[in-house]
């Protein structure tokens, strides 16, 4: 496998950030309580989940380190067969935080060969969260709790096979 | 000669693993340059929990199943939060009455829909991916809730 030259590096998200900053100035005009509590709810999310960005930078880089992209692409790409959907649909199921934290890890994946239906996958059983199922069993009753994660793991490995028609389709 | 001892020593080179400080640094590096984007995202979660209460988000069901159930996917895409947050409004929202299939499709949609985290996920994996899965994620949203209570109601 040829190997791709460095990018150099860039910030991304620059426009977003940006505009998110307005949106707080505006807000701090309009009601500066209102300001000054959104960016101490911010800076709480932040510090929750600053261990699970400390997980995928880690995690990221023990996969660059022990697996070679075409190992990657073994496990996760094309060959992967049904090994594959069962790691994506595991590792959501395990996954902790936000979504959005997880991008870095997958994107570096997907450069490696994961497929996207699997990506989907991923998102898709991240709905069942163990540490929150007793939870939910309180809250809504264990046969419920059940038959929902039943249908969340049906439902996810579904999604990443339509996924990947459509996307066959559209090429 | 010369040429078959540099083969070896390039084929060696590119056998051998990186140094595990280089993978790190590059990884670290990486992770570095999406920050105005994840901080971004943040940023909005934190403005959405102050501007968006969960009141204002149980006094949009209307009381009629199918629709309750739209707008249960609508508004747990819209809202961000912690999944626990998610369960405290649906516990109070079945109390109110709400049915079990709008509650589900609301609980399902908090985490794998977000429209907040939308301009990142472009960002990340391209507008096409980001279109096709939220699509889909959508449908089987309501698919999932309706299918969760028709088991229910047959399971009772």
């Amino acid at each position: 496998m040829k190997k791709q030259p460095d990018k150099p590096f860039a910030f991304r998200g620059k426009y977003l950030f940006l505009v998110v900053l307005i949106l707080y100035g505006v807000l701090f005009f309009v009601s500066s309580q209102s300001a000054q509590l959104a960016m101490r709810k911010s800076g709480g999310i932040l510090l929750k989940i600053l261990p699970v960005f400390v997980v995928v930078i880690l995690f990221t880089a023990l996969l660059n380190y022990f697996l070679q992209p075409r190992q990657i692409a073994k496990h996760l790409g094309r060959e992967s067969g049904c090994k594959g959907w069962l790691w994506a649909l595991a590792a959501g199921v395990i996954s902790h935080g936000p979504m959005y934290a997880w991008y870095p890890l997958l994107e570096d994946l997907r450069k490696h060969g994961m497929r996207d239906g699997l990506i989907v996958v991923f998102f898709a059983s991240r709905t069942i969260k163990i540490p929150l199922l007793p939870m939910m069993i309180d809250y809504f009753g264990l046969i419920f709790t059940l038959v929902l994660s039943f249908y969340i793991l049906i439902g996810a490995l579904i999604q990443g096979w339509v996924f990947e028609v459509m996307e066959q389709r559209s090429r | 000669m010369k040429n078959s001892a540099i083969k070896k020593k390039q084929h060696k080179q590119s056998t051998q693993r990186p140094v595990f400080s280089k993978v790190l640094q590059k990884s670290g590096l990486s992770f570095w340059a999406m920050a105005p984007l994840l901080l971004g995202v943040i940023g909005l979660v934190g403005l959405f929990q102050v501007l968006v209460t969960p009141k204002m988000l149980a006094s949009l069901f209307r009381g009629n199943s199918l629709l309750d159930t739209l707008i249960g996917t609508l508004i747990g895409s819209i809202a961000a939060g912690n999944p626990i947050v998610s369960y405290l409004i649906g516990g109070e929202l079945l109390g109110q009455g709400i049915s079990l299939y709008a509650v589900s499709a609301f609980i399902l949609s908090w985490v794998t829909l977000g429209f907040i985290q939308l301009p990142a996920e472009v960002e990340v994996f391209g507008g096409h991916f980001t279109l096709y899965r939220n699509i889909l994620s959508f449908i089987f949203t309501m698919l999932i809730a309706a299918l969760t209570t028709l088991t229910l109601q047959v399971l009772s």
